[in-house]
Formats: structure tokens, sequence, C-alpha cells
């Protein structure tokens, strides 16, 4: 009996452990969804396409170890910083840029996590049976347009970038891809805009936030301006495509300039008037604080926020090379040289430098310590600006609508207007205009780029790129005209090449 | 039925915890076990020890009569018990399956046992005090030299009745005997300078050196039955002689040795091997255990720990803290590690770092038994950093400026820089002619003397077939540091009991309470960074603060930010175990245990709504993070073992076990407080309640393992294991894995050619090869997970569901192969005993989070590649140096050196590790060929001298900026030039313990040392590479100037005008360092001044902790770590909490 007994417990174990107990094993994760159980909803197409636009923040922000955005205005030479530190800025600064760098790296690994999750809405959401034809092709729209953006800024910091326009798997063999010729990205850039144009049905302007027709045919045309200029050197026919999209959002009617600068950065204009397309940010929901660390002087006690770090002002002798009488460098339009201390709002301090006033959020500093500012990523001024620019090089010279559309923007800082100007004249009137106005907005390096040129803030004057030596000492040479890929992606990816001079 | 209640109640419980298949299996056995049990009572009895309670009295001096006829020994001398109404005690295993056939007519007792028992190598023994026959394997006697003669009577010494069956040896050799029916023994001895070792089952082993006498009468004490060298393994016990890994021991007089807080502390030092890192002097600081190095790149490199058969949840907790942490020392009776894979096997998936096996204190047999033990102990810290005080503040400022238009001639000129002494006008810091009003000391503000009470209370007790205990503690704990404390509760009951001869049951039932204040990072920091020019508050009550003083980097003071910056952690841990033994034969046992571990947290903060940096910007934060972790395990083990022919020894296990884990957490934080009177009790009055998070997540196991002990002869040692797993962790794919092991010992000093040999006394030699795995990955990185994402449009939130987790279906085990060979050496009678073991261990298969080319939008995955090496040597040596009858001194030494090489990688790329540091890059990295996570950064070659000046220029620097090695020479200093500098791990570490008594007391000196331990110190950041904006260490006034140039220390400058702060080989610290661990000196109060008070012992004892530190080492304490990550060693990125010199007063108390 006992042995019976033994037998049966035995058996037991034996049934137990054959048996496997695959239900027993099988967890599925609750707190997230897989590929395997989502884009079956109308909604969890909006919520795909949503988590594209995150990444549009990621290289904003900052604190003690400088931002990512700042890395394209280390590059002009016409910034400076006080924050000892950051090594990442003071780097590139000197012109002594590695591919380590860690603002190259979040610009990479943001940028393609963006374009990761437009790749799988733009893959995923046409399957999605109950979506309507018209929510379906806005929501296509707007991941494309996504895609597009952050290529085009790949694109220019990094030159040939590998192209993924599908979403990778582990067995995918984009997963460790090879770097696409800088003219195949663009096609595709342009490929998805024109499709966006065309078939997405976006409204040309809201409030939202959210990707509008406007915002398409603006990026297009800076897109064609680009690809008119460096490195492809497309010429007139690009000048064309570049010119008739700048005024079809002209003519469009739904943007103006505001009247004031400080309408530019007043919370309650945002998405409206002059801005096109901004990055979102929210005082209650993901603030931009960082912006306002990043900016301010370094310790000098003129803000609520706890730090101040000074990591990006202007180089002096760029602001001295605006025009004089130019409204945006009196003190506190684009720039302040001084403000009053926190412990006494009735003195004011000189903060021996000219620190960027465009971004300086006064209600936070001076009331709130929380600052949900959005950041400009195309204003009306710079569709101004193309147009003029595209307008001169198609038709040999400035015509009355190329006047026009760049003196409206001069009207704005209370100086003459242009006129009787060649067309080599004119273009660099132009390029100018454009440092100024759009001045640490991450433009200026990308113009610089393109065109080949680098403007020197002593004479006025633009200088060819390679060569040009900053105010204050290192020279810019032709490694200068891209970014190295970051080091890490290098390391991961043995199909990559670095670019030349890293 | 009734009889099977306890396992039907079992098998209920876990039936509802699962699903499907599973659930019917599980059923079926337990109606199997029901059914089993019913047939065990219905049928004949099981004899493992079965108790006669004895309502009439025993009558042992009856004459009896035995016809027996073919029957089983077991069951004859069952018939024999009954016959002479006494209970029986014996070990099933023992007994031989014979049968035998008696006519005895009207004969004693003893002769009965001797005709029952002839020729089966037993012996029989029946004290009269005890009413109990007991049964057990007889002592092997030898013939030797001998000369003298000695007899006596050995008795109870409570009842003075005498003692039959008593065995007596001569110490250190096999000559014995045993006491007869009356208690009585004669002997013949080598010499009369021996020393006798009586012993016998249920008393406390007595050695009586002879010292020259004939006649020697001995009392036994009683004593709970468990034998000196057992040692607890993995599913069971065994002999230590009969082991065949490599097992560490720690047991509870070693424990009592050391006031401790947790097992780790309590652990540090005791065994070789293991590697107990205690990287904070903080209440409830996360000590890290590191058992023979780093295993994975990837998983917690945690042991397993088990607690009475219950493992622990692994995953860390909140803070960093381990559930092992919470169990109090005082209430561990042993602490057995397992090292190699013939010992970790058994536990399979999760044995590749090694086990660590707790066992818990027991009731007893007897009593009621109660203990008291206390201690008050008071700590201080036992250094000082030196940081500059308010003068030396004041004049670094001054020669700061003095240089700004040196390094920035630009904003020198643009007037960015005033002259620090006209901003000197504050007259609440200042006197009229600028000079400083306060100089104040914050590491005197910030230290106390620490008080901490211990207060452990237990009882214990039962009969003869069931015994209890219950144990409460108190530990109320003062950090050195004030706002810091720990206080903890914990109760705990077990009970173990006979229901019949052939079912026993248990269980326990522990409950702990701990609640704990943490300080701020940002305490830590302003500690040095608080400038002394301003003091703790003003006369007027409010707080100062560095911002005063403008210009400052405006962090708050130390003491403000102690006290507004309120961190809690509570955390309540919940084991129990209940179990049962079914014996179905003589030699085949069943245990089933149902244990849980059910932990839960609360984190509490709140930060003040004028705290600068913290909390001012976001008017006052608040936080609440509940969190739960609950797993429950159920196993069956058979176990059977067997002795045949004498020579052939069998011990088998096959067990099957499954569990479950489930944990959860969320947050809930909230801004914007219209007072701090709410701190973080109503979150809900918050102006701006920020976005709430949670998350679940589940993982589940089943497995079935099983052991195979074998001897021959004593001689020959084998072990086979087995153990297969299945997890949810991995997909269907590749869910299930074997790991395997086998071992050998060879017991030398049992052969022939060793007896009786004048140096050998013992000798071991063990081998053992065996896989492991490790499975403590995150769960469900098999399938594609998404994650969420945050879009704004229209101002408010919009979800987003994007990228998050590549799927990785083939994802599998991690596997180490470890190869171990130990010895194990006695001499001179085993007053030298040595073991020593070499290991090799490699990590295959090693579950990388391997980092993705960031193109697919994926920043990692995991990914089975990769494999690690650990290599090393293991030492321990006791020596019994003294041993006098008044005066004894004995010593203990350990060392273990690990040597750690990353083997390969996946595509051969450094993975980053650690967390950026200011410079950019990244702190440490993981290459192949060099120990995992070896510290990254510059070469300083010291500061440029005036000389190098053209040089210098070539690198944008001037004569007095700090001069890094251009490692590439492509004349910049950039991220290129970052090299592999260092490394946090020890080369090697030990002890070294004396012990010296002398009649009652007691002097124990306990030393640890380690050695080639690196320490990046990034604390020096903020206190040594920048001046002028916060206080800064006293080793700037070595700075750079043209008067002294061979400094490491760059020229003072304001920070603004620019300066280099990296991590460097200036940064890197040797951390070696000898410790004055541990100094105890106690007195046992004499036996005869306690007993007319009914005390059994009293203890007192005063002890010194961490006396002193012999390093180099500039910071409190060269156990560091800031941060509670894998691998975080010897990285510390702010300053640590320092740790303190304790001297304890304390009473252990026995009634």
């Amino acid at each position: 009996m006992r042995k019976l007994t033994s037998y049966i417990i035995l058996s037991s174990f034996i049934v137990l452990v054959v048996s496997g107990c695959d239900e027993f094993l099988s967890h599925s994760d609750p707190t997230s969804f897989t590929k395997n159980n989502y884009y079956t909803e109308p909604a969890h197409a909006e919520a795909a396409v949503n988590a594209i636009y995150e990444d549009l923040r990621a290289v904003r922000g900052g604190g003690f170890g400088g931002a990512p955005w700042l890395m394209t205005e280390f590059q002009t030479g016409l910034a400076n910083t006080e924050l000892g530190q950051a090594t990442n800025s003071l780097d590139i600064r000197a012109l002594d840029n590695s591919a380590d760098n860690g603002y190259g790296q979040t610009y990479w690994n943001s940028h393609y996590r963006g374009i990761a999750n437009a790749n799988e809405a733009l893959a995923n959401i046409p399957n999605i049976e109950q979506l309507g034809e018209a929510q379906k092709n806005r929501l296509l729209g707007e991941a494309r347009f996504l895609r597009a953006y952050y290529y085009y800024n790949l694109v220019r910091i990094f030159g040939d970038v590998p192209l993924i326009l599908e979403p990778v798997g582990l067995d995918s063999e984009n997963l460790a891809p090879e770097r696409t010729p800088v003219a195949d990205v663009y096609n595709a850039i342009v490929e998805d805009l024109t499709w966006v144009e065309s078939n997405s049905g976006l409204p040309f302007n809201n409030e939202s936030g959210r990707v509008t027709m406007g915002a398409v045919k603006t990026l297009l045309s800076s897109v064609y301006l680009t690809m008119a200029g460096y490195p492809l050197q497309g010429g007139d026919q690009y000048f064309q495509l570049a010119r008739d999209k700048a005024k079809e959002v002209i003519d469009s009617q739904e943007y103006r300039l505001f009247d004031t600068y400080g309408e530019i950065k007043d919370v309650s204009l945002e998405n409206t008037g002059e801005h096109i397309f901004m990055v979102q940010f929210d005082a209650e929901i993901v603030d931009h604080n960082g912006l306002q660390y990043v900016t301010l002087p370094y310790n000098q006690d003129i803000s609520l926020f706890s730090a101040e770090t000074g990591g990006i002002f202007a180089q002096e002798e760029f602001v001295e090379s605006y025009e004089s009488g130019d409204k945006r460098t009196e003190e506190k339009q684009f720039y302040y040289s001084e403000f009053s201390p926190v412990s006494d709002r009735n003195t004011t301090k000189n903060l021996g430098g000219w620190y960027l006033y465009k971004f300086f959020d006064y209600e936070a500093n001076v009331e709130t310590a929380v600052s949900g500012m959005n950041w400009p990523l195309f204003r009306y001024a710079e569709v101004l600006l193309i147009f003029a620019e595209a307008e001169n090089e198609v038709n040999g010279g400035p015509t009355t609508e190329a006047y026009d559309a760049v003196n409206e923007i001069r009207e704005r800082a209370e100086i003459s207007d242009l006129s009787g100007l060649s067309q080599d004249e004119f273009r660099e009137a132009v390029w100018e205009e454009k440092f100024h106005e759009l001045s640490f907005e991450n433009k200026t390096w990308f113009d610089m780029v393109r065109i080949r040129k680098a403007y020197d803030p002593v004479s006025g004057t633009f200088e060819d790129y390679v060569g040009h030596q900053f105010v204050y000492g290192p020279t810019l040479s032709e490694r200068e005209l891209l970014y190295p890929i970051p080091a890490s992606e290098i390391r991961n990816n043995e199909n990559l090449s670095q670019n030349e001079g890293y | 039925m009734n009889k099977c209640n306890i396992g039907t109640k079992i098998c209920y419980d876990f039936v509802l915890g699962i699903k499907g298949t599973c659930l019917l299996t599980v059923f079926l056995l337990a109606l199997f076990q029901a059914g089993v049990a019913n047939n065990l009572q219905s049928s004949e009895k099981s004899y493992k020890v079965q108790l006669v309670a004895n309502e009439s009295s025993s009558d042992t001096q009856k004459k009896v009569t035995l016809k027996l006829d073919e029957v089983r020994l077991v069951s004859a001398l069952e018939i024999l018990a009954d016959e002479v109404n006494v209970g029986l005690a014996l070990q099933v295993n023992h007994i031989p399956d014979k049968k035998v056939t008696l006519n005895l007519d009207e004969v004693s007792v003893f002769k009965a046992l001797d005709a029952l028992l002839d020729g089966t190598g037993l012996e029989a023994a029946l004290p009269s005090s005890r009413d109990v026959l007991i049964i057990r394997k007889n002592l092997k006697m030898q013939k030797m030299k001998q000369v003298e003669s000695v007899s006596g009577t050995v008795t109870d010494a409570e009842s003075g009745d005498t003692i039959p069956g008593v065995n007596i040896t001569v110490k250190g050799t096999t000559t014995g005997t045993a006491t007869d029916s009356d208690g009585q023994y004669s002997l013949t001895v080598p010499s009369l300078n021996d020393t006798l070792v009586f012993s016998f089952i249920g008393y406390e082993i007595q050695q009586v050196p002879i010292n020259g006498r004939t006649t020697i009468d001995v009392g036994m004490t009683s004593e709970a039955i468990m034998g000196e060298d057992i040692v607890v393994v993995g599913y069971g016990t065994q002999q230590k002689s009969d082991l065949t890994g490599s097992v560490g021991t720690v047991d509870e007089d070693a424990l009592q040795q050391r006031s401790s807080t947790n097992v780790s502390q309590a652990l540090a030092g005791r065994v070789s091997g293991v590697d107990v890192s205690l990287n904070s002097g903080e209440p409830g600081g996360s000590p890290q255990i590191r058992i023979r190095g780093s295993s994975s790149v990837s998983n917690t490199n945690d042991p397993l720990y088990v607690v009475d058969g219950v493992m622990l949840n692994v995953e860390r907790m909140q803070s960093g803290s381990h559930a092992i942490n919470s169990i109090p020392p005082s209430s561990i009776e042993s602490i057995e590690v397992l090292k190699d894979a013939s010992a970790t096997a058994i536990y399979g998936a999760r044995g590749a770092n090694g086990v660590v096996l707790i066992t818990t204190k027991k009731g007893t047999r007897e009593g009621p038994r109660v203990n008291y033990d206390a201690s008050v102990s008071t700590g201080s810290v036992s250094k000082k950093i030196d940081v500059l005080n308010a003068e030396e503040f004041l004049r670094v400022e001054e020669i700061a400026y003095s240089n700004a238009e040196k390094y920035d001639p630009a904003g020198f000129a643009a007037g960015k820089y005033t002259n620090p002494v006209d901003k000197r006008t504050d007259p609440r810091l200042f006197d009229s002619s600028g000079n400083p009003l306060y100089d104040t000391d914050w590491q005197d503000e910030a230290f106390r003397q620490a008080i901490t009470h211990r207060h452990n209370l237990s009882v214990s007790g039962g009969d003869q077939s069931t015994s209890y205990g219950i144990y409460l503690s108190y530990d109320d704990e003062e950090g050195v540091m004030k706002d810091s404390w720990l206080e903890r509760y914990s109760g705990r009951f077990n009970v173990e009991t006979e229901i019949a001869g052939w079912l026993s049951a248990g269980g326990s039932l522990t409950y702990s309470n701990q609640s704990q204040k943490e300080l701020h990072p940002w305490s830590m920091r302003m500690l040095y960074e608080s400038i002394a020019i301003v003091p703790v508050k003003y006369p007027d009550g409010t707080w100062a603060g560095n911002e005063d003083y403008p210009g400052m980097e405006g962090g708050p003071n130390q003491r403000r930010v102690s006290e507004e910056s309120i961190h809690l952690l509570n955390t309540q841990n919940i084991l129990a175990n209940i179990h049962t033994n079914i014996s179905f034969t003589d030699n085949l046992e069943l245990r089933t245990m149902l244990g849980t571990n059910v932990i839960t947290q609360e984190q509490d903060r709140y930060s003040g709504r004028t705290l600068p940096f913290l909390s001012r910007d976001q008017n006052g934060v608040a936080s609440i993070s509940p969190s739960q972790n609950a797993n429950w395990q159920f196993e069956n083990i058979l176990n059977y073992s067997n002795d045949f022919s004498d020579v052939h020894s069998v011990n088998a296990i096959l067990g099957q076990s499954i569990q479950t884990s489930h944990s959860s957490s969320s947050v809930a934080q909230a801004w914007g407080f219209l007072d701090d009177y709410f701190e973080y009790n109503n979150l809900g009055i918050a102006d701006n309640p920020r976005p709430p998070n949670s998350s679940t997540s589940e993982y589940s196991m089943s497995s079935v393992f099983s052991r195979i002990n074998y001897t021959y002869n004593d001689k020959y040692l084998f072990t086979v294991t087995g153990r297969v797993d299945g997890s949810s962790k991995f997909g269907s794919n590749n869910r299930y894995a074997f790991f395997p092991s086998a071992a050998l010992g060879w017991r030398v000093s049992e052969e022939d050619f060793l007896q009786d040999h004048p140096v050998i006394s013992n000798l071991k030699v063990r081998t053992s090869y065996g896989l492991t795995g490790n499975s403590e990955i995150a769960n469900y990185q098999y399938e594609a997970g998404l994650g969420t994402y945050t879009a704004i449009f229209n101002g408010s939130r919009n979800v987003g569901v994007g990228v998050q987790r590549l799927a990785n279906p083939d994802l599998k085990w991690e596997v180490n192969k470890q190869i171990d060979l130990g010895i194990e050496l006695g001499l001179f009678d085993n007053r030298i005993s040595v073991e020593a073991d070499v290991y090799r261990r490699k990590s295959e298969d090693m579950l990388l989070e391997r980092p993705l080319p960031r193109t697919s939008g994926y920043a990692t995955v995991f990914e089975n590649i990769g494999s690690m090496e650990n290599r090393g040597i293991e030492l321990a040596l006791t020596t019994y140096n003294v041993q006098g009858e008044d005066f004894s001194w004995s010593t203990d030494f350990n060392i273990s050196i690990n040597e750690n090489e990353v083997l390969k990688l996946h595509g051969g790329s450094d993975i980053e590790t650690g967390g950026g540091v200011h410079g950019g890059g990244a702190g440490s990295i993981i290459r192949e060929g060099l120990p995992v996570n070896t510290f990254m950064g510059y070469i300083s070659l010291g500061t440029w001298n005036t000389d190098e000046a053209q040089e210098a220029a070539q690198y944008n620097r001037l004569p007095g900026d700090i001069k890094y090695k251009d490692v590439n020479n492509d004349g910049a200093i950039n991220q290129d030039d970052r090299v592999p500098i260092g490394n946090g791990v020890p080369d090697g570490y030990g002890s070294l313990i004396n012990t010296f008594s002398y009649k009652n007391f007691e002097f124990t000196a306990d030393l640890q040392f380690m050695y080639g331990n690196d320490i990046m110190w990034e604390a020096v950041h903020s206190t040594e590479d920048r001046v002028g904006i916060a206080n800064a260490l006293g080793s700037v006034l070595n700075a750079w100037t043209p008067d002294n140039q061979d400094t490491p220390i760059a020229q003072l400058r304001p920070t603004q005008a620019g300066y280099d702060t990296d991590n460097d080989t200036h940064r890197m610290q040797d951390g070696s360092f000898i410790r004055g661990r541990n100094f105890t000196l106690s007195y046992n109060l004499p036996q005869d001044i306690l007993n007319p008070w009914s005390i059994r012992n009293l203890r007192v004892y005063v002890t010194a902790q961490n006396l002193f530190t012999i390093t180099e080492f500039r910071g409190y304490d060269p156990e560091i770590s800031t941060s509670g990550a894998p691998f975080s060693r010897g990285r510390a990125q702010y300053f640590e909490y320092p740790k303190s010199r304790t001297f304890i007063l304390g009473v252990n108390l026995g009634l």
C-alpha cells in the first residue's frame, strides 16, 4: 500500500511536469499595448500620430549641461556661453567637436524615434477598417509631414543618413542600415510633403498646434530653397518651387507679421498670427523651464528660477552688427543687457552681455517660475524672406514683390526700406536680414551651409564658409559643413561610416 | 480525513491562484495527497519519530516477552516500546529494512534490545528521565594504544537521573564508549592529559579535560536536537563533512558578535567570496552583495535570498533597498551562502549570482525560554572634510576675481565682473568694514551624536510534539546626520507540531514595519557647498542661505534642505510559510510548502514652497508613491534516504515548485501649495496636479528539480543535481531550460593511510561543475510593447502610443558555467583548518541589453549575446592558537580575490553605463577585455606651466588651466581623448578576526581590508573645479599660481570665465583601506551567580564599530556609491552619507 501511494505521488509530479503549465507561464503586459493587439480602432490611429509629435520637444529643454538645440548656434560663431561645464557647447564653439558630443546624439536619437513612430503609423493606419477616409488622410498627412521634417533636419546636420521608411524589427535588413545619398533623402522628403499637399485635406491654418497646410507649404518652400543651394545645387528650378510655395502661403492671407516683437513670445498668441508651426509646451503638462534656465545670465539673481546658467547669449559683435536704430537691438526686444535683481525690482543691474530676450518668459521669471513657452519652428517672417530670396533668383534681380517682402520685416524693425539693389546686393541683404531676424532660432547655421557663406559681424559682409574665422579665433573648415555621426551609432552599426574629418 | 485538513487547505489556496491546465494537475495532486493521507492512516503506521503520550508512567523495569515472526525491525522496535510504555525516537534511514524472528521470554528491556539490534550497527538508549527509547547508529570503536583508565557516571544536570547510552570519546580520536543502563562508563585512554567528549541526542556536547583524574562524573544539559556541523543547503541539510559544494556559514554566535541593522551588515566579512559593500552610513542604506563577482552585464547581480525556504522578491524596492534588509538579524539562527554550481544548481535559473539561505530561529521542545537582548549605541562621524572657512572663502573669491581678466578679457571689459569686496554690504552678513559676521561650520551643524536602541524579546518553548517561538524586535536608529532616522518593529511567530507519527506540520509568519527618513541628496551636497559666511538662521528666525550673498548658485542651506525636504519611506514586509511533512515509508517523505512574501512600500515626499532648486519654482512639490510586491510559491519535495550494506549511503530529492510574482506601483505628484502645512497629506489641495503614473507586472515560474547525494564508505562523495525551469519572462520558443551540475568529494583523511596521522586530522578535496541560470530581466521583453507618449494640442494633453520595446521572441536564459576546486584541510586535531577554493565562472548567452542602432527608433533590445568571466581564489583560515583552561585565542582570516573580464559583446561595441558626466560622455563603459564597468576619463597631467604657454595655446588654454593628455595627438582635447582609467570593484578583500577568551571574558577584534578599488569622486566637480559660487574644498587653496605651478588644481577664476571639469585621473582615487570594523568585549556572568535567580545566561558587552579606517581616499569613507544602480560601485556623483564610528553597550539575557 505504501508503495502504491508513493507511485501516486510520483506520478502526480510527472503529470505536473508534463502538462507544462503553459498557460500558467503566459502573461501579457497589462500596462502597455503590444503590436499584436494595437492598431485596431480609430482612436489608436490618433494616438499613433500623436506619438510622433513628442520628439519635436526632445532637442529643446536646457539646464546645467546646456541643451541640444544650442548645437547649431555655436557653430555660427555668433553665440557665446558662460556655462563652463557644458563641454558639448564649448567643444562646438571652439570647433573642437567630436563624435561623442551628446547634443548630436540627441538630435539623431530623437529624430529617428520620431521617424520610427511615423513609419509605424503610416504602415498600420491604412489597415484600420473603421477609420473614415478623411480622418485617415489627415492623420497620414500629419505623419508624413513630421517624418519629412525630421529627415530634413537630419540630412542637413549629418549629410547622408539612413533613409528608413518602413517599421524596423529585429530581423529587418534596416536594423543596421547603410547611409543613403543626400539626394535620395531629399527626394523622399519632397515625396512625403507633396503627397500631404495633395491628399491630406489638412486645414490651411488652425490654432491647435497640429500640422496645417500652411506648415506643409512653408516646410516645402524651405526644402526647395535648400535643394537649390548646397549640397545639391539644384539651381533655378528649385528657387522657382521655393518661391511658389512661399507665395502660396503669403497669398493665403492666413498669416501676418506681429506688430511688436513682444507678441512673438506672447504665450497667449501662440499658434496664431505670425506662427505657422510651433513645438508645443504647456506649463501644466510639459513645461519649458529649460529654455529659461539656459538663456538666463549665469547666477545674476534676476529670475525666480533657481537655475540661471548662462548657457547661451549673443556674441557682442553680432548684436552690434545690426543697423543703428534697428528696433530689434533696442534693450529688451531681441536682446537685453540689464535687468532688475530679484531682491529689488525697482533697480536695474548691468548683466555684462547681450542675453536673448526673444525667449525671455517675463511672467515665468518674475512671477510664476514655470514657463510653458512654445518654441517657434516656422514664423511668417521666414516665409517672407524665403520668398524674397527665391524671387530675386528667379527673376534675375529683385522685384517689387521681393522688396515688399523684405521691407515688411524692416519696417517692423523701424529701419529704412531696401531699394535700388542689384541682384547680388539684394541677395546678401536678404541673407543679412534673415540672420538678424531669425537669430538664435536654429536657422542661421542651416542657411550658412546652404549658401556656403558665413556672416562676418564686424565687416557686415558674407565670406566663404570654409576659411571663415570667428571673431573669437577658430576658423571653419570643410569638416564643419556637417556634424559627426554620433560615435555610439557607429559603434552599434558597422554599416555606417563617419563624416570626413571626425 | 481530518488529518489531511492542513494538506487540503494548502492545495485549495493554491488552486485559487492559478488557472487552466495547471489547475487540473494541481488539483489532482491535492486529491492524491488527501488519498495518500487516508491510506496512511488506515494502514500501517509510520515510524519516523513517534512519541507516545504517557498517561500511565513507563515501566522500563518490566520484564518483557516478545514473540516475533518475520516482523520488520521498525515494527518490532515499536512493539517493544509499546510494551514498556515509552516513546520511540529513531532516524528511519538508519534502520535496516530487515525482518526479525525472535522468541524472548521474560527478559529485561535491554536484553530484548540487544537481541533486536544485533548485527545492525545500531544501539539503544533509554534515559530514565525521558521515557523515550532512542535508537541510533553505533559509534565506530577502534582499538588504540591505551594506557590509562577513566570511569564515572553521567547524569541529567536538571533531574539528576542517570543517562544510559551517552557517547564518550577521547577528543581528536575515535576511541570511545557509551554509558550502560545505569549511566556508568569506563574507558581506557591514551593519557590522562586528554579531553573527553560527552555527547548524547538531546543534550549539549560537553568537553571535559581529564587533568589527571581517573573518575569523572558529568551532568548533561538539554539542548535542541541540532548537530554542530549540520549545514543548510538548498531544500535540505547536510553534514558539513559530506558537502561536495562550496558553502559558507555564519552561525548564531558569529551573528551575535555584531550588533547590526540588517543581514548585509551581519554577513559582511564573514564568508570568503562574499563581497558586501556598505555604500552609505545612512540608516536603511542599501548595501550591495556580490558573490564571486558580477555575473551579468544587464541584470541584477544580487544573489537569491531564501528565508526558511521562501524565496524573497528579487526586484529592488524603492530607494534601492532589498526585502532581505527588513529582516532583523537577531531573529536569524544561521546564514548559509551557496557559492559554487554544485550548491546553487538546485536553484537553477535563479542561482547564477549565488544563493543566501537564511534560517530563522525556531522554537524548542522544552521551555518556555525567554531571551531578551538589548543594546544602546552612540555614533558620530569619524572624519570631517576640510572646506573653506569664512575668511578663506572670501579670500578665494577675491583671488578668483583678480584672475577674471586673464581668462575672459572681453567679459571683463564689458563689465561682467564686479569686485566681490564691493558686494559685501548686507548688514545681516557683514559689519560696516565688510568683514563677515559668521563663520559657520556646516559639518558641525549637520552632524550629531546619534543614539540607537535595539530590543529583541523572544519566548520559545514546546513539548515533545510541538514547539513554538515568538520573537519581537524593535530598532530605533538615528543617523549621524540630523533629520535622518529609521524605526522598525517586527514580530515573528512559528510553530512546528507532530500531528501523527507520519505527519508533521508547521508554519511561520513574520511581519516587519520599517519607517525611515532619508535625506535629500542636496543635504549631502550642501554640507560642503553651504558657505561659511551665512548662518543657519538669522537672529529673527528666518532661514539664511547661499543666495543671500549675491552671485551664489543659491542651493538651500544644509539644515534647511534636511528639515524642509521630507523623504519618508515606509516598508511592510510579510513573510509567511506553512508546510507539512508526510512520511510514506521509513525512507521516503514528502515535504509540502506554501510560502509567500508580500512587501508594501510607500514613499512620501514633500519639498517646501520656498526651497530654491528643489521646489521653489513649483511652489512646493508633494508626491506619494505606493508600491506592492507579492509573490507566492508552492513546493513539493520528495526526500529519499537510505544506507545499504554499511557502505552505501544515498540521499535523493525530487521536487516541484511553482511561483508567481506580482508587482504594482503608482506615483501621484502635485505642485503648487498654498501652505507648507499639508506636506504630502493632501495632494488634492494643490493647484497643479501632475499627470499620475501607474504600472503593474507579473511573472511566473514552474520548476522541477532533483538532487542525488551518494556516499561510498564515508570517503567518496558524489552529488548530481538537475533543475528544469520554465519562466513567463521568455517567449514560448525558449520557455524552459535545464540546469545540471555534478560534484565529487574525497575525504582523504578517512583513508587508511591518513588514519591517526600526526599532523593531518582532516583532509577533503572536492570539485564541481555545473550550470546555473539568470533570468532577472524585466518582464515581457519578448513581446513588442508600445510606450506612452505625450502630445499637446490646444493646451491640453493628448496621449500618444508609439514604439518602446523591440520584440525578441527568441530571448532565452542566461547560462553560467562554473567550475570549482576546493580543499578542506585540518591540521593538529583541527587546530588549524583551511578551506580554499579556486573557481572560474563564465556567463554565456548573457542577457544583454544591447544598444541598437538608433535609426531603428529603439535604444536597446534584450538579447542573448556576450559573455563574461569571473576567476577567483578564496581562502579561509581558522586557527586555535592557544587553548588553555582559562585562556584561549583563535584567529579567523579570509581573503577573496576575483578577476572579472568581459569576453564578448554584441559586435564588439562598447556599452555606456552609469549615466553621463558633467564634461559629457559616459561615466563608465563595458568593453571587451576590460572588467565590467570601467571608469572613463581624461589623464590629468596637472596644470599648464608658464613655460608651456605656447603649447597650451594650441589647446585654447592658458598657463594655470588643467592640462589633460592629448591621447590621440590630434591637437585638440575632446571626447576622443577619454580612456579607461580605473574600476570600482576591488581586486581583493577579506577579514581578520581574532577572538580571545579569558575565563568568562571574550574579546573579538574584527579587521576588514580591501584593495584595488578605485573611486571616481565626481563630487569635486562642484567643490574643487569651480569656486566663488558656493563653498569649496580646502584643497583649492593649493590652486595654481605663478609661484605654485606644480599642482593639479587650476588657477582660481570666476566660473563665468571658463573652466574645465571632467572625470579624470585626478578625481579618481585609490579606495584601498583597512578598517577596524568591530571590537567587542563581552562578559558571561558565571553560572553560580545566575542559578539562584533562575537565569540561564547573562552576557554583557561593549562594542566599538568602525573604530578606524586607514585609507588615502579624501572623502568620508572608501566604501562608497551614491546610487543604487547595479554598476554604481565606487562612483560618487555627489557626496556620500558618512559612516559613523559607533560605541555599543549591550546585554543578552536568557531565562
